[in-house]
């Protein structure tokens, strides 16, 4: 056939007219969608009216309200990084919140692994959920590149919900949610660390459960009690060998866990001052805390080498009933996992040589994506949200929900004696410092001073004056 | 919840039409502007017009990431804000001040210096083996390439349990050399000196079935009546390796050691699930990972995104100014 000008113009005319009519189909299509987002808009409007109603209903009783809206709802949807086990828990309670809700409807995804990675993407590309849950460790950098929602006038002027009010929180979580005197983030966890043990594991090796006057070398010699090598010689023993090694008295992993900061801290150091200016991790009190932590290590041999802990889980070897003492988070309720060999209970962790047992707070957020197109109904879900999370995770830094009750309530299964634990550790936890391009600082920390300092390469003295300026070449200016 | 199938799915498909309808579109534009506008040849305007979507596709995927890549890494790109223009800052912090630069540069250019040579030899010889009409041949040629076929992350959670210093297969197969030396067994991925070792074992395991493929089809391509030549003028088995299979194999070789190099240079799979010691340095790909996603630093990743592509240009381009000296292609004149 030949192709002639005639053909070709044809064709193209025939070309862009489907091309016009597809787009003009797509425009139809959209059309509805920007009527119910006006729709939406005015719904919001309707609702933030409304919310007063709404809220006073949820906060009743939590039944459904009755409310009418006068349009459908604004869909919104929700970043977490829950696990399997726990996202299940969470959709239950979104499901009781989006029944009563009148105004919104959230649906959530959850994306345990690279959660930050998946978020910061997420939020370059416009794609990002409308509500997400943010870390202490990522808040402020994501506040100072003006990813998230400022919260300040919204919190303020919302009288309903039990999450909206401020002064019923502890001021150091606040503070953590907090970037240049405004809000970006409502805490709905603030977690101290405490000495998960094994009770069973330290009757069979007759060694007496910690005290709350317990100090580190306490703790040293009940370690060294319970790590016990294949021919049955204890780590205090001279004839013990430490290369054949099959129960260990505590165990930490090379990715800073528990947080060397703590024993920095417990040993009267810090990491960064509290101008941000410096990083002190070569003073003699910091240092301290730094090479104990590595003799627990390279030393006393009483907790499993990286690898180990790497490629064996550390929390299952406590659960597995190869580790006798492990310290984390005060909800991870290690005592009542699946799987549990022994009788587990949490004890407060033993002081330092500056007297104090701080440790380091894990404070995570409900947060709005400053681009939600719907930041009123957005944040109408968020105080829902955070009310229901604050009955379901412990332990939350508002005073009223930190009762032995209110904590017994939300988590019935665990021993008294653990949830005794968990209050008498809140005053003791202390948010680690952080300030916007903290992951640099973190990933210096990490790859050039933790992880030759657990594999014994160098004093923690040598490496803290190695890593100093590095440190605090990524500080603010 | 769960949405309206068709509803939800209705306007990504819309948009899939459109743009094939797009596409067809400006094919056939292309196809009447040489046509009238240029006045060529009708199998030339056909020809173009035809290769359109691919070009289209090649600028909007390949070529404008790539120049996208080069104008952000001179910017403080934060992932989240507008980019501004900081000169060759981040070229400078990162070759002057960056601890992890060199490092990473090292690891990365010695682990394809040494991978790539012994992996191409090892397929090389391996093809050989498996190019004899031997009984069962088959068997053992889907043997050699299964590997292949594994998913890498799968590979690499294999290999760090082949690797474990307690209980992994190696350090149990190395042990009696171990304790008749009295040496301690090595710990794989957590001692810095044996980092490099892993990563090169684990990479032949994976890169030899494909390469090995690759070979067996260069090494039956080479005429059976070169070898009868060559017998009848009384070369031995040796010389006829070195003076008609080697020399008939080298542009396979060739092709062999450029695309394995530069996929070794940029390897990141391994890297980010093996957990190694950062002692050791991390690859560059990895690093690059690391700023631009973990630090939102995708200006200062970029500029080390483009040295790494500068440095597999720089190599790219010697292996093919060599191949003049060693590289035979059939018809060739010497």
């Amino acid at each position: 056939m030949p192709f002639n000008k005639k053909l070709a113009v044809t064709s193209l005319l025939l070309i862009m007219s489907l091309v016009l009519a597809a787009c003009g189909d797509a425009t139809n299509t959209s059309a509805p969608a920007a009527a119910t987002t006006a729709a939406g808009s005015a719904t919001t409007a309707a609702g933030s009216a409304t919310t007063a109603a709404a809220g006073a209903t949820t906060a009743a009783g939590g039944t459904a309200t009755t409310a009418a809206a006068g349009g459908p709802k604004v869909e919104l949807t929700m970043s977490i990084w829950a696990g399997v086990d726990e996202a299940k828990e969470f959709q239950a309670i979104l499901d009781k919140v989006n029944a009563s809700a009148t105004t919104y409807h959230v649906t959530v995804q959850a994306s345990p692994q690279d959660y930050m990675t998946k978020l910061q993407t997420g939020l370059a590309s416009g794609t990002a959920a409308d509500i997400f849950w943010v870390d202490v460790d990522n808040l402020s950098g994501l506040a100072s590149k003006g990813s998230l929602l400022d919260l300040t006038d919204m919190v303020k002027n919302d009288k309903t919900h039990p999450a909206a009010n401020l002064d019923d929180y502890f001021q150091g979580a606040l503070d953590a949610g907090t970037y240049k005197s405004k809000l970006y983030g409502l805490p709905w966890i603030s977690q101290p660390l405490v000495l998960y043990v094994n009770l069973d594991m330290f009757k069979a090796a007759g060694v007496n459960p910690p005290t709350n006057d317990w100090t580190w070398d306490d703790f040293l010699k009940a370690a060294q009690k319970l790590t016990v090598d294949t021919s049955g010689k204890t780590a205090d023993d001279a004839a013990f060998n430490p290369k054949q090694i099959k129960q260990w008295g505590f165990t930490s992993n090379s990715a800073d866990w528990p947080p060397t900061t703590m024993y920095i801290w417990q040993a009267g150091g810090k990491t960064i001052s509290d101008d941000f200016k410096t990083s002190p991790i070569d003073s003699p009190e910091a240092v301290k805390g730094e090479q104990w932590y590595a003799d627990l290590v390279n030393k006393y041999h009483v907790t499993p080498t990286a690898t180990q802990v790497k490629d064996q889980g550390f929390d299952t070897m406590f659960t597995n009933g190869k580790v006798a003492m492990f310290v984390g988070g005060a909800a991870d309720s290690l005592e009542t996992r699946d799987g549990m060999k022994g009788q587990a209970q949490a004890f407060l962790v033993p002081k330092g040589p500056a007297g104090n047992r701080l440790t380091q707070a894990y404070i995570a957020f409900d947060a709005i994506n400053a681009k939600s197109k719907n930041p009123q109904a957005a944040y109408t879900a968020l105080a829902d949200i955070t009310d229901a999370i604050q009955k379901w995770k412990v332990p939350v830094p508002r005073k009223s929900l930190s009762t032995k009750e209110a904590i017994q309530k939300a988590q019935p299964k665990r021993p008294a004696a653990s949830i005794d634990t968990i209050v008498a550790a809140l005053p003791d936890a202390k948010a680690a410092p952080v300030y916007p391009g903290y992951a640099q600082w973190a990933d210096i920390w990490n790859t050039q001073f933790i992880d030759p300092l657990f594999r014994g390469t160098d004093t923690a003295e040598n490496l803290a004056k190695k890593v100093r300026p590095q440190l605090e070449a990524t500080l603010p200016k | 919840m769960v949405g309206d199938p068709i509803g939800d799915y209705l306007p990504t498909l819309i948009r899939f039409v459109v743009l094939a309808v797009v596409v067809l579109g400006v094919s056939v534009g292309v196809h009447y502007v040489l046509r009238n506008v240029f006045h060529l040849k009708r199998d030339i305007a056909i020809g173009f017009s035809l290769i359109t979507p691919w070009i289209l596709g090649f600028l909007i995927f390949n070529l404008i990431p790539i120049v996208s890549t080069f104008v952000l890494s001179f910017t403080d790109y934060n992932l989240q804000q507008t980019p501004n223009f900081i000169g060759t800052q981040n070229y400078e912090t990162l070759i002057g001040s960056d601890i992890n630069f060199w490092p990473s540069i090292r690891l990365t250019v010695l682990y394809s210096v040494i991978s790539v040579p012994i992996s191409v030899t090892l397929s090389l010889l391996l093809s050989l083996v498996l190019s004899r009409n031997l009984k069962g041949i088959g068997v053992y040629r889907v043997l050699y390439y299964l590997p292949s076929i594994v998913p890498a992350v799968a590979v690499v959670l294999l290999w760090r349990w082949i690797f474990n210093p307690d209980v992994g297969l190696l350090n149990l197969i190395l042990s009696p050399i171990l304790n008749l030396t009295n040496t301690p067994s090595p710990d794989w991925f957590g001692d810095e000196k044996f980092v490099l070792p892993a990563f090169i074992i684990m990479s032949l395991w994976t890169a030899l079935g494909n390469n090995t493929v690759i070979m067996l089809g260069a090494r039956k391509g080479v005429a059976g009546d070169l070898y009868e030549a060559a017998s009848i003028d009384g070369a031995n088995s040796w010389t006829k390796f070195l003076r008609i299979t080697i020399p008939m194999m080298t542009p396979a070789i060739f092709f062999l050691v450029v695309v394995e190099f530069a996929s070794a240079m940029q390897l990141f799979t391994p890297a980010a699930f093996a957990r190694a010691t950062p002692a050791a340095g991390r690859f560059m790909n990895l690093l690059i990972y690391t700023y631009g996603f973990q630090q939102s630093r995708m200006g200062y990743a970029t500029a080390l995104a483009v040295i790494l592509f500068l440095l597999i240009l720089a190599a790219t381009i010697v292996l093919f100014r060599s191949q003049a000296r060693w590289v035979y292609y059939e018809g060739q004149e010497r």
